[in-house]
């Protein structure tokens, strides 16, 4: 948006001073007389500004819009000259100003820039400005530009834009801007084509499954129950029409099943991913680990500063914003480790035989943590921005995938993997399995059980960190960050069965598809209490949750 | 009997002047004001800022000469977001402290708690931040936005921009539920029906609404099923969202926003709790094109604007106040209005000649003006304030540009019931 805007002056300056085609000419003076013009009569003159081919229209009217153009009082009778206003680059430098009739530069000194006054559009002139903006992107050589608008024309159902978009599908070659226009041809054709056009726009907007016409549709339908619709319709066909209205909603009903299990599948895989260190420290060593959530904190914070880091290093240039984030990564999985590794150090290795205690010590630990975060950090939070390839969407069948979304379900199959690798595939992993089942025993043949622990505890550390990460990127991050997710990280361990990583991805994927498809039809609120609910009933009825530990010495 | 009334009013008033004179004879050349904020807790990186500005505001008039030739003497108190606990410290502040006026609160649910104590014990409390209306003790003034001071004109602008379906979100709880439910009144007032109105109603066993739009918990964090709703929602154009998420969800709702392919132009979000203050810890840039309406900007060109906004960042570099941040500080709504009442609550004692409650309130209801950096303000008999309005956009620097502005407009705090159709 900002980039859009800073090119649209530099454009503006560009055509302003340079060229002056014919067409330039004739927009600047009708936009003068607009701009000077009151009422109905300024409605109207804007509305003619769509009939000129100059490019220069959509820049004016943005800027008009913003609150850009002025007026200079004449001595005398003479009308006042609008001038158009360019902020300066540089912050506390001076604005700019050109005369609007011709492009010309005002020298700095021949007025007095304080005496300037805004020349405000009325209200009603500001409504046709989109409108006015629309019409002119008909004739752009960008295609999307082209479909979006010949869309929104169509959806306003004005009668007299209507011959002209039909007049437009003539001359059209693009398939998807035709595609476009014959959908908002249709819609406008409900309230003000003939009967013929009305059920044509029926089967068309049956057929291309348009959401954007539907509520065409169903107010052509309560019209023609309150006998408010130009031409009536016979059974027959209002039958048509209520099939295509029904056909629609089925369509709207599958996109809405697919939809959702894709947004169930994304809160489980962030449910996962800030859940799945808790699996491995509390499930599998046994520390209830209060701290967790802040070192999700850590994680997030982290991410926090090699955004900091990349940006004075680099200057904020886009290099930064694109690439901190893959630094961020590993970044945060050793900061929160660390972390990790002076908790076990410091207070945990003194409480594995008493849980309570350590339920206790790291409810303070994570206090501790807050307010630490609070005094490097300040009270305000924190803002990470998302380098662009985790911005954006892919639309498939009108379903939205948020780049994001899917980076985090394959963030998590990643993590997932990689936990499952360590713990099945490698020596630690072994010895971190036999320590966890059998102290003593593992003791006796030769591990050394204070290292793997401090280990293990890092890394489940270290994987909470790697959540904070994702979690930055779609919130903010403040101090009690870490508060939000910790009552999550422990429902889904527990559901999952204490002790088992399978059961962790299971949990949390259910958990977060089952929230997913309560909340349409509760609320968020009702749908949250809804999941807790079924997750305190099923632990009454499998108290190990999912998957039970089955090994004889966890008691 | 109107005139017995008045004699007897009056009878009390100068024995009260009397008995206040007295009492303030007996101390010494100053008067106390109590300051209730939470400087903890969860609403602590709002609050504060109110905080602050208050202070300033009492440092400026105590170096122009003061109240009646007394000094201020505010005496800080802080709430801990705790709401009950806003009560026990209202009472302090009113019995131990005998504090003239207080200046505070700024959740509806802090004001609602301490409204009983300012009643039974006569004290006298200004309320900064834009609320839900539906109420007016004797005892409160409300420098406020009313609904019809925020919400409302903004949503006369969306309509003027011809925007014809609203989708409702807020965060869960009395502000956004109840402005919602006027909101609803209003817009089926001006013609919108109600398919058009997007996020959902409850009814009750009756039929009647009482709920309207979507509600997310304090602290959501998940919005991509809603974001979803509100794409279905807007495919048919000209669709707006009318946004009162409070705190911290608004990042993850924008966020989700932008990921969702949605724009400023397409589906314009005008949000009720977002300040200049709230834009710290936000990021302005998801929010670029988006609205907002308060009857303050920190972008207002004017001179008073300009002399305050100067004034409080050079008192900040030198304020004696414990952790106070000095760097980075923005102006807003719910501080210039904190503002603007210290200076009607001195005005008002002026009029009165006595720092008397009664006295003072009658002072205030007999309209009372004052030029803050929002134009000018003038108190009304209904204890809302009659003040200018103005709609912005926000810029990527967190500040807004004012787009629309509404001269003098009549706080109006009881609305619902009072729309009828055109």
């Amino acid at each position: 948006m900002l980039f859009r805007f800073h090119n649209l002056i530099i454009s503006a300056l560009f055509l302003l001073v340079s060229q002056l085609s014919a067409d330039d000419t004739q927009a600047r003076e009708i936009f003068v007389e607009a701009i000077l013009a009151e009422g109905s009569e300024q409605t109207a003159l804007v509305e003619s500004l769509s009939t000129t081919a100059s490019t220069l229209v959509p820049d004016f009217l943005e800027a008009w819009k913003r609150g850009d153009i002025f007026l200079l009082e004449a001595d005398g009778s003479a009308a006042p000259t609008p001038l158009l206003e360019v902020e300066p680059e540089q912050e506390g430098g001076t604005p700019t100003y050109f005369r609007v009739i011709d492009g010309e530069e005002m020298a700095a000194g021949s007025f007095d820039p304080a005496a300037l006054e805004m020349a405000r559009p009325s209200r009603k002139t500001r409504r046709v400005f989109t409108m006015t903006i629309d019409l002119l992107a008909l004739s752009t050589p960008n295609v999307q530009e082209r479909a979006d608008a010949a869309l929104k024309l169509g959806l306003k159902r004005d009668d007299d834009i209507l011959p002209k978009l039909i007049l437009l599908r003539e001359t059209e070659t693009e398939p998807s801007v035709i595609e476009a226009l014959n959908e908002g041809i249709a819609v406008s054709m409900l309230s003000h084509g003939t009967k013929e056009g009305q059920m044509d726009a029926i089967q068309l907007l049956r057929d291309e499954n348009s959401i954007a016409g539907l509520d065409a549709l169903k107010n052509l339908r309560h019209d023609l129950n309150d006998g408010l619709a130009t031409h009536p319709f016979s059974e027959e066909e209002l039958a048509k029409l209520t099939a295509s209205i029904a056909s629609i909603e089925s369509y709207i009903s599958w996109t809405d099943f697919v939809g959702t299990c894709f947004r169930g599948l994304s809160l489980g895989a962030v449910l996962l991913i800030v859940a799945l260190g808790l699996a491995i420290t509390f499930g599998l060593m046994g520390v209830i680990n209060m701290a967790h959530g802040e070192m999700i904190a850590v994680g997030a914070y982290s991410a926090y500063i090699s955004q900091t880091v990349f940006y004075s290093l680099f200057s904020e240039s886009t290099f930064a914003l694109e690439t901190y984030f893959l630094f961020a990564i590993p970044f945060s999985f050793l900061t929160a480790a660390l972390c990790g590794f002076i908790l076990e150090r410091t207070v945990i290795q003194f409480l594995y035989k008493r849980p309570l205690e350590s339920l206790l010590a790291t409810w303070g630990v994570s206090l501790i943590l807050q307010q630490g975060f609070r005094l490097i950090f300040g009270a305000a939070n924190r803002q990470v921005r998302s380098p662009s390839w985790l911005l954006g969407n892919v639309e498939i069948f009108d379903i939205t995938f948020g780049f994001n979304r899917i980076f985090v379900i394959g963030f998590a199959i990643l993590i997932v993997f990689g936990t499952w690798f360590l713990m099945a595939k490698t020596p630690m992993g072994l010895s971190i399995r036999a320590v966890m089942q059998d102290p003593q025993m593992a003791a006796a043949m030769g591990i050394r059980i204070n290292r793997v622990r401090m280990m293990t505890f890092a890394f489940g550390s270290g994987l909470a960190g790697l959540a904070g990460v994702f979690l930055s990127q779609i919130g903010s991050v403040g101090s009690n960050l870490g508060q939000s997710y910790i009552v999550d990280s422990f429902m889904v361990v527990v559901a999952g069965g204490v002790g088992n990583i399978v059961g962790t991805v299971i949990s949390a994927l259910g958990i977060g598809v089952t929230d997913q498809a309560l909340q349409p039809l509760l609320g968020p609120v009702m749908g949250r209490i809804c999941v807790l609910v079924a997750i305190i009933l099923f632990l009454q009825w499998k108290p190990g949750g999912l998957f039970p530990s089955k090994s004889r010495s966890l008691d | 009997m109107k005139f017995l009334r008045g004699v007897r009013a009056g009878a009390i008033l100068s024995a009260g002047a009397l008995l206040g004179l007295q009492a303030q004879a007996e101390e010494d050349d100053t008067v106390k004001v109590g300051i209730l904020h939470s400087l903890s807790g969860t609403m602590a990186i709002s609050e504060t800022s109110l905080r602050d500005v208050l202070l300033f505001a009492i440092d400026e008039i105590n170096a122009s000469g003061g109240v009646l030739g007394k000094q201020i003497e505010p005496v800080v108190v802080d709430g801990a977001s705790d709401w009950p606990l806003f009560a026990e410290k209202s009472k302090q502040l009113l019995l131990q402290d005998k504090v003239a006026a207080v200046f505070g609160c700024w959740t509806s649910v802090s004001r609602k708690s301490v409204l009983p104590v300012f009643e039974e014990y006569n004290g006298l409390l200004f309320y900064p931040v834009q609320y839900e209306g539906e109420e007016q003790s004797p005892n409160i003034f409300y420098t406020a936005e009313a609904v019809n001071q925020q919400a409302i004109p903004a949503v006369d602008f969306l309509l003027e921009e011809g925007r014809e379906k609203f989708y409702l979100i807020g965060t869960d709880y009395v502000y956004p539920q109840t402005t919602n439910l006027v909101l609803l009144e209003y817009l089926l007032s001006k013609g919108v029906p109600l398919r058009n109105i997007g996020g959902g109603l409850r009814r009750d066993a009756d039929g009647e609404v009482i709920s309207a739009g979507t509600y997310t918990p304090f602290g959501h964090t998940d919005y991509q099923q809603i974001m979803a709703d509100i794409k279905k929602f807007a495919a048919s154009g000209d669709a707006a969202v009318i946004n009162t998420i409070n705190g911290d969800s608004n990042v993850a709702f924008f966020k989700e926003y932008a990921a969702a392919g949605l724009t400023a132009e397409e589906v314009p979000v005008v949000s009720f709790s977002l300040s200049e203050d709230e834009f710290r810890s936000l990021p302005a840039e998801d929010l670029v094109g988006q609205l907002g309406c308060w009857t303050y900007f920190m972008s207002l060109d004017t001179p008073e604007n300009e002399e305050f906004v100067a004034n409080f960042q050079e008192w900040l570099a030198t304020a004696d106040v414990d952790g106070i941040e000095r760097e980075g500080r923005v102006t807003c709504s719910p501080m210039v209005l904190s503002y603007d009442g210290v200076y009607l609550w001195k005005a008002a004692v002026e009029k009165a000649g006595t720092f008397d409650v009664d006295s003072v309130v009658k002072a205030l209801e007999s309209g009372i003006s004052f030029d803050g950096p929002g134009g000018t303000v003038t108190t009304q008999e209904n204890h809302h304030l009659t003040k200018n309005v103005y709609i912005g956009e926000t810029l990527p620097s967190g500040q807004f540009e004012v787009i629309e502005s509404f001269d003098e407009v009549y706080g109006e705090p009881f609305l619902k019931g009072t729309f009828s159709e055109e």
